[in-house]
This record gives C-alpha cells, sequence and structure tokens, in this order.
C-alpha cells in the first residue's frame, strides 16, 4: 500500500514542462504548474520572467512552444489559437485589445459565444453600468479603467470557464483597482477559473487562491493564499520588492 | 576514273572560284528580327513576323549562293534604348546583316541610326511614321509596308471624296498620332475639307466618351482616329455604344489593322472604311501564302506588317545573292535596282528615300452577314497605285534625293 | 448658353457623368485593394490581372459555353475568387509576417505570369464583347445621351460599394474584419477563424475586381493588359483615399473619376496624369491620405 491520496481538487488547466521561443530567443524554460477549476490562481514574478509569455502559450498566439498544456483533458500544444478558445479559455491581454474601428458595444459583443453558461449582456451591464453609458462611443475613446473593465466584461459572454487576465490593475487608481478585485471575487464565486498575472501581490492576496512565483521562465514556488503571510519575507526576496 | 577525278577538281575549282568571287561574311548571311514579342504589337507583329520571315528564307531555299541564311529574333518591348543595343550586339559581335520588321517608330529609328552609321541593311514593316523616309532616310534603309502617308492619304481621301468633308480628330498624344493627324489633315483640306478641331488624348487611353462627346458636339461630319491598337478599338466600341454612328457621324480608323477589326468583331466594325496594304484574300497568292501562315499560326491570317516582312525578306535574299555579297551598301543598291514582284507587292520598286512603292487598298469591313467565317473581314473597294498612295519624291525632305 | 471657363454647361455636366461613371469602376477596384491591403497587409497588385480575368473569363464563358452576360456577371467573380483563394492559400500566405514588399512583388509577379499567359494563349489585341441585348440603347439625357449600359454601371457600382460597405461596417461580420484588421492575433484568440477569414476577405476583393472586370468587357477593349494600365490609378486611389480606408477607397474612387472627367474637358493631355498631382498634393498635405488614420 503507498501513502494515503489526498482527494485532489479537479484540475482544469495542466501545464507541464512548458518551453516557448520569441525567434531566437528562448523565453520559457519548463513551466510547470497546474490551475484547479474554480479556483483564482496567480503568476506573479518581475518584469519579463515569462509570465505574459505563459498567458500566450496557454492562448495558441505564441507558435514556436513544447511540452504540454492540458485543458480538461485535451492537449492544446499544437492547436491553433482560435481552436483553443473554442475550448473554453479566454484571454484579456496586457494591452487590452480594445479595438478603435468599432464602438463599445461591438467591443463588447465582438467575442463569438462558444457554448452555453456565459453571462447574459444584461447580467454584463449589471457588472459595469458603465459600459451601458457609454455603448455607442468608439471603443479606444474610453478611460484606462474602463476599457480594462471592457476588455474583462466582453470575455464573460461566451461560455469560456476559464479567464487569462493579464495585469488587469497595471497603471489604474486604486479606486478602479479596487472595482476590478470585486469584480474578480464576484466571478469566482460564480464558478469561472481564473489565471492571473500580477505584479502587485498585494492586489493578488485580495483575490486569489494560490501563487505560482515565477522566475527565469520557470515556477520555483507554489504558495497557497492562505500561507501568504507567513511567507511574506520569502516572496519578497522573489520579487526583489 | 581519271574523269571523274578530273571533274571532281574542276568542280572544285568552279566552287573556290566562287566563293573568292562573292563575299558573304562569316560564310553566311544572317538576318535579324527584332519586333515586339509581348507588347500592344505583339499580335499585328510579334511571333508572326518571325515566322514569315521563315517561310521566306525557306521558300529560298534555305542557301544563297550556297551559304547558309540564319535567322535570329528578338523582343525590343517597344523601347527605343533596348532596339538600338540589340541592333548594336547583332550588327557589330554577331554577324548580323540585316534586321527586319521593326514596329514602333521609336525602335525604328533608333535602329536606323545605327544601321546607318554601321553601313547595315534595316527593313521597316511594322513602323508607320515618314520621317524614315524623309530626315532619317539612309541609304541602307527601307520602309516596305505602308506609313502614315499612305494611310491618310488612302482613308482621308476616300472619305472626303465621299461627302465626309468636315472632321474631328482624336489623337493619340505622342509623335505618331501627331504625324498621322498631320498627314490626314492635310490631305482633307487639300481636298476641300475642313478640320473643325481636335482632342489629344493620353496613351494610352480606356475610356474615350468625354472625347467622343466633344467630337459629337463639334458637329463635324467625320471623327478621325489618329491612334492604334487598343486605343482605336477603345474609341470605335464605345463610339458605337454612345450612338455617335447613329447620330449621323461616321468615325475613319486611320490606322486599322485586321487584328483591331478581329478584335472589335463585325457586329461593331461593320461598315468602317480603311486602308490597308495587303488582305489575305486578294487572290490566289494572297491567299496560298496566308493558309500556309495560318497553318503555323493556330489559323491566323497574316497581318500587312507580317506579310511585308516574308515580302522584305524575301527581296533582301535576291539582292544578297545577285549582288554576291552581303555588304550592307552593294546589297542595298541591288534591292533598289531589281523590281520587287511577289504576291504583297505587284511591280513593287524601291526610291531613292528608301521607301518601298506599292499599291494600297482602300478596303470596307463587312457585315456580319457577308462574312463567311473567321477572319473573312474585308472587301475591298479600291487599289490605290504605289505612286497616288505614298508622299511624292519630291516632297521628300530625305537629303538622298536628287532634287 | 451658359458658360463656365468657355465650357457650355450641358457639356460639363455630360462630362462630370462620364467622370462619375469612370469613378464607378475606380470605386470599385480600389475597394477590393483596400479590403485585402486592410487586413492581409498585401498591397495587391495583381489586382489589375484579376480585373482583366474577369473580362476574359466573361469572354470564355460566351464564346465556348453561350452563357451570356448576366450568367458571367455571376460565374466570372465566383470563379475568379476560386482562383484567388488558390493563390493566397498557397503563397500570399506565406508573406504575412514579411515586409509588405515581400506581398507587392509576390503578386506583382502574379500578375505579370497571368498576363503573360493570356497573352500568350489569346494574343495582345482583345476580344469582341458586345453590350447585352437588354442594356443596349440609351437615354437622350437633354445635355447628353446616356448609354443604358453606362448607367448600369453606375448603378451595380454604387450597390456594390454601398453593399459591401453596409457589410464591413453594419454587420457582426464586419466587426470580426475590423477588429482583425486591427489586431488579428487577438481576434483569433477569441474563437475565430481568422486565416480563414482572411482567405475568404481576399476571395471577395478579388470578386469585386472581376464583377468590375464583367461590367468593363462590353465597353473597354478586352485584352490582356487591360487591367496594367488601370491597376496604377486604382493604386493612386487608394493611396488618396487613405490605405486600408473602405469608405475613403470608395469616395475617392467617385470623386477621382469626377476630376478626371473635368481635366479631359479642360486639358485633355493631363487627363492621365492629374490623379497622380492628386496624389502629391493629398500626400504632402495629409501623408495618410484624405480619409485614413495616422498610424
Amino acid at each position: 500500500m503507498g501513502p494515503p491520496v489526498m482527494p485532489e481538487p479537479s484540475i482544469l488547466l495542466s501545464v507541464k514542462d512548458l518551453h516557448a521561443h520569441y525567434g531566437e530567443s528562448h523565453v520559457l524554460h519548463g513551466m510547470t504548474f497546474d490551475v484547479p477549476k474554480g479556483e483564482v490562481v496567480t503568476l506573479l514574478g518581475r518584469n519579463g520572467v515569462g509570465k505574459t509569455t505563459t498567458m500566450r502559450s496557454i492562448m495558441g498566439i505564441v507558435a514556436k512552444r513544447a511540452g504540454s498544456i492540458r485543458y480538461n483533458g485535451t492537449e492544446t500544444v499544437g492547436l491553433p489559437s482560435n481552436r483553443i478558445a473554442r475550448l473554453g479559455i479566454a484571454y484579456c491581454p496586457e494591452e487590452r485589445g480594445i479595438f478603435s474601428s468599432l464602438s463599445v458595444r461591438e467591443n463588447l459583443v465582438l467575442p463569438p459565444v462558444i457554448k452555453p453558461g456565459g453571462l447574459s449582456l444584461e447580467e454584463v451591464y449589471e457588472l459595469f453600468p458603465r459600459l451601458l453609458e457609454r455603448a455607442g462611443s468608439q471603443g479606444t475613446k474610453l478611460s484606462g479603467g474602463e476599457q480594462q473593465m471592457l476588455a474583462i466584461a466582453r470575455i464573460l459572454r461566451t461560455g469560456a470557464e476559464m479567464l487569462l487576465l493579464d495585469e488587469p490593475t497595471e497603471g489604474l487608481a486604486p479606486v478602479i483597482v479596487q472595482h476590478i478585485g470585486d469584480i474578480i471575487r464576484q466571478l469566482r464565486q460564480r464558478g469561472f477559473t481564473i489565471l492571473l498575472v500580477e505584479q502587485n501581490f498585494h492586489f493578488a492576496a485580495t483575490v486569489a487562491d494560490r501563487h505560482y512565483v515565477v522566475e527565469h521562465g520557470q515556477v520555483i514556488d507554489m504558495i497557497p493564499n492562505a500561507d501568504l503571510a507567513a511567507n511574506m519575507d520569502k516572496l519578497k526576496t522573489y520579487l526583489g520588492v | 576514273m581519271i574523269m571523274k577525278r578530273l571533274m571532281l577538281s574542276a568542280a572544285a575549282l568552279a566552287l573556290s572560284a566562287g566563293v573568292a568571287q562573292a563575299q558573304y561574311s562569316d560564310n553566311k548571311v544572317k538576318i535579324g528580327i527584332l519586333t515586339d514579342l509581348s507588347g500592344t504589337y505583339s499580335d499585328l507583329a510579334g511571333k508572326g513576323t518571325i515566322v514569315a520571315a521563315q517561310m521566306a528564307i525557306e521558300d529560298f531555299g534555305g542557301k544563297v549562293n550556297g551559304l547558309p541564311i540564319e535567322l535570329v529574333s528578338a523582343d525590343h518591348q517597344n523601347k527605343a534604348d533596348i532596339a538600338s543595343s540589340i541592333a548594336r550586339k547583332w550588327y557589330d559581335t554577331e554577324g548580323v546583316d540585316a534586321i527586319a520588321e521593326l514596329v514602333t517608330t521609336a525602335a525604328a529609328i533608333a535602329v536606323r541610326e545605327v544601321a546607318k552609321e554601321k553601313g547595315k541593311i534595316d527593313l521597316n514593316s511594322g513602323a508607320a511614321s515618314t520621317p524614315l523616309t524623309n530626315d532619317k532616310c539612309s541609304p541602307t534603309g527601307f520602309h516596305w509596308t505602308y506609313d502614315t502617308y499612305a494611310m491618310a492619304a488612302g482613308t482621308a481621301n476616300a472619305v472626303v471624296k465621299s461627302g465626309g468633308k468636315s472632321w474631328f480628330f482624336l489623337t493619340a498624344d505622342y509623335a505618331f498620332g501627331h504625324n498621322l493627324q498631320a498627314q490626314t489633315e492635310r490631305v482633307v483640306k487639300a481636298n476641300g475639307g475642313e478640320v473643325k478641331g481636335s482632342v489629344r488624348h493620353p496613351f494610352p487611353n480606356a475610356d474615350f466618351s468625354s472625347f467622343l462627346l466633344q467630337a459629337q458636339s463639334s458637329g463635324a461630319q467625320i471623327i478621325g482616329l489618329a491612334n492604334a491598337g487598343a486605343d482605336t478599338i477603345n474609341a470605335i466600341k464605345q463610339a458605337k455604344e454612345f450612338g455617335i454612328t447613329q447620330g449621323g457621324q461616321k468615325l475613319a480608323g486611320l490606322l486599322v489593322f485586321i487584328t483591331d477589326v478581329n478584335s472589335l468583331g463585325l457586329e461593331t466594325a461593320q461598315g468602317m472604311v480603311l486602308t490597308t496594304g495587303f488582305y489575305w484574300d486578294m487572290d490566289e497568292g494572297t491567299r496560298a501564302f496566308s493558309k500556309r501562315f495560318a497553318e503555323r499560326m493556330n489559323g491566323k491570317m497574316p497581318s500587312m506588317v507580317q506579310a511585308g516582312v516574308y515580302s522584305q525578306v524575301t527581296h533582301y535574299l535576291k539582292a544578297a545573292a545577285a549582288a554576291k555579297t552581303d555588304e550592307g551598301i552593294k546589297v542595298a543598291d541591288k534591292m533598289r535596282e531589281l523590281p520587287i514582284q511577289d504576291f504583297f507587292a505587284k511591280n513593287g520598286k524601291i526610291r531613292a528615300d528608301g521607301r518601298m512603292v506599292h499599291d494600297m487598298y482602300l478596303a470596307q469591313v463587312k457585315a456580319p452577314a457577308e462574312s463567311k467565317g473567321p477572319w473573312d473581314y474585308y472587301k475591298i473597294m479600291r487599289t490605290i497605285p504605289g505612286d497616288e498612295a505614298f508622299q511624292p519624291l519630291a516632297e521628300s525632305t530625305c537629303p538622298l534625293v536628287k532634287k | 448658353m451658359m458658360t463656365i471657363f468657355g465650357i457650355p454647361t450641358q457639356a460639363l455636366f455630360g462630362q462630370l457623368l462620364l467622370g462619375l461613371i469612370n469613378g464607378a469602376f475606380y470605386a470599385m477596384l480600389s475597394l477590393g485593394l483596400a479590403l485585402i491591403f486592410g487586413l492581409l497587409n498585401i498591397v495587391n497588385f495583381s489586382h489589375g490581372a484579376l480585373y482583366m480575368m474577369g473580362a476574359f473569363v466573361a469572354w470564355l464563358l460566351l464564346t465556348y459555353l453561350g452563357a451570356g452576360y448576366w450568367l458571367a456577371l455571376i460565374i466570372a467573380p465566383l470563379a475568379v475568387a476560386v482562383f484567388g483563394i488558390i493563390c493566397e492559400r498557397f503563397l500570399l500566405s506565406r508573406l504575412y509576417k514579411l515586409d509588405h514588399l515581400y506581398g507587392l512583388l509576390l503578386t506583382f509577379g502574379l500578375a505579370l505570369v497571368i498576363e503573360g499567359l493570356f497573352r500568350q494563349l489569346y494574343g495582345i489585341s482583345g476580344m469582341p464583347y458586345a453590350v447585352p441585348k437588354e442594356l443596349q440603347g440609351g437615354w437622350n439625357l437633354g445635355f447628353m445621351y446616356l448609354p443604358i449600359y453606362r448607367g448600369w454601371v453606375v448603378v451595380a457600382s454604387l450597390v456594390l460599394c454601398l453593399g459591401s460597405w453596409l457589410l464591413i461596417e453594419k454587420t457582426k461580420l464586419g466587426a470580426y474584419l475590423r477588429a482583425a484588421t486591427e489586431n488579428a492575433t487577438l481576434v483569433q484568440a477569441f474563437g475565430i477563424n481568422v486565416p480563414m477569414m482572411v482567405t475568404l476577405t481576399y476571395g471577395f476583393g478579388v470578386a469585386l475586381a472581376a464583377i468590375a472586370g464583367v461590367l468593363a468587357a462590353p465597353i473597354y477593349s478586352v485584352n490582356p493588359l487591360m487591367g496594367s494600365n488601370l491597376i496604377i490609378v486604382v493604386f493612386a486611389v487608394v493611396v488618396i483615399g487613405g490605405m486600408g480606408s473602405i469608405l475613403g477607397a470608395v469616395i475617392t474612387g467617385f470623386l477621382l473619376g469626377l476630376v478626371e472627367g473635368l481635366t479631359k474637358v479642360f486639358y485633355p493631355e493631363a487627363a492621365s496624369t492629374v490623379i497622380f498631382v492628386v496624389m502629391a498634393i493629398v500626400l504632402l498635405i495629409k501623408p495618410a491620405g484624405l480619409f485614413g488614420k495616422r498610424s
């Protein structure tokens, strides 16, 4: 008989030994981590350690990748990004990616609904009333905070169960950061699984279940949110703050 | 045995004497066809002129006084600089004795200058402009098939005499168009007609409706098309569309080739009067040649330019044989001396200015019902005697003409 | 009779109308070019050759199958679109990540090959194609005689341009297209098959060129080089309108038709250059073109 097996939460996304290249430069050196279903998980780390590249690799935007990324049991390395999206992953990029030639409403309804279970347009507007007020404006005429809202809002309708949020709080005023924190907690409540890239671990601590620390394209540590206070010194060393 | 040896050596002697007597550079006669193989004129000249030259050489027996005839060809892309550099290379290093065809005035004049400088032969069939036998004439240069003077004289004379007194010109805005308009105007005025106006259109030009409208409002009876190829086709097509012809005005295509008529279709082109130096369906001789030509050209009948190349190459070879040399000036003198007698030119003769004078023909395009099939396009209305068709020698500004 | 600068007003109306008709061709062709440039980032130099193919397919259909104008108006764009799609899949799609220049060179080469092939097969001087029976004749507008066919060309072009504009500006599909023009990677990451969309867009742009070709067949000489002269003007139209701007391409197309029409009255010798003069002036004042966004 082996050791007793702990009841594992079911894993929605499993990344194993992921390598990725941008042209000649080797960015990810064997990223390995799991995202359990229903959790909010962050990737913490300094600038340039490969957090965004990890997101883009999961999404299939980085063409040169090796290793394994399994979503709900399906291997996605080798699939084009549109097929990966159709499995149920939605992506909110760091640069937000609001389309200037589309109105706010058009931006909002642009990502196609891929399966049932997403939020209705009314529910989205309930979460982000500001977007309803500005529905007719050009997408890029919104303020930075509103654009971030829009970038998150538009991926909630699609029925994707997993959201990839790349630095949603970057450069935003504290009150808006707080609002985004509320939204992420509400989404967790609704059963979304969220992978979050953050530099601001104070913010991360308020929303996440666990944190992966990334350095040089590898996960070097995992800290459950409950243990964060105890590991604060270690974390500060990792992040160099 | 002895007898046989004797005969052989006698033959050898005779042969060597013959060779010593006849002077052919490189021991062969080499002809170059320099033409437009890919551009606007590649249907009316182009590959068909190479085929015509080949036929001329074959019909001549492939040899001049026992020495082989060689044929080369190149595409001058209608560019004067390309034409002159090919001509230089051919004359200087490749032993070409005569360059033939030479469509497009700019290319023709460029080659004329090279040939004149080197005392080599150039035989023009496709180029239209009259300077070739005026200011730019050369002792070794010839203009064979037609020119703007002959086209203008033929068509304009006929049109004015049948009542088309007032004219408006649509003129391609480059040297050829200007030249053609000037030649035609002269004939119109000489016959008591008047010119109501003209418009110079860009070359090339796809839409003529605007110019046609100007022509229409001029009230002229005749709209003269001093252009060629696709420009002429577009103008005629659109004149029909705009009801110009139904309105009583008539079009006169001043340089229309059979390939243009083929492209327009008889429905559109019918009734048009034009001048040509050759039509395939005139007599036994023209039909026999054209049939052989068509067999090699996917059923296409020869244009006057293509038939002209056959005639000029044949005449050159005859002269080179008679002169017993391929030296430019001597062959040229012989060419002027010998009459031209073939299916293309009946009683043709070459004047001092290099003009080969032969009969031209006034033709009218058949109606679809009159045509028995492909390429059955023309009714020959009248034969224009050579001396009437071409510019009188007395008017030539060629310095070679003794006045 | 009233005159403007010595030209009777009535004649001027006629010339303006004719300019508008030519503008219709510019608009259809530049619309396709702008669409293709926007999404594929490729300056499609083969557009003129594909326009020529449209006209030739119409002629081939008539000559070998007896299929008339109306059928050609449907079949020719489809056939040319299929050809375009094959080119896009096997050739152009390899160039998207490279500089514009490569796409330009490839499509330019493609145009030469297509034109060369047709020239080899059918010669240079062109093929006859008549105005369809239903559209023969004309209307006397008082100030000019307007052939019914020209009227049809303007109407057809306006409908096509307006339809395309509505499709692009007012539909979901159009939103995908506009979004992909800005950021194709992200649109694909939303689950949209962008490569397929790119292929179909190319097919659509090319089909527009082919329709223009069929419309042109009864009035212009149908010859292998008919597109190569036109395409330079159309490029100028796209540059003046602003690279990639759909509305800019259409409006500029019609406007330049008018400008050219007027030039043909006042100074015909300049008719072929006036558009390039306008282009130079516009580029000096607004480098991104009249409707272009500065990027």
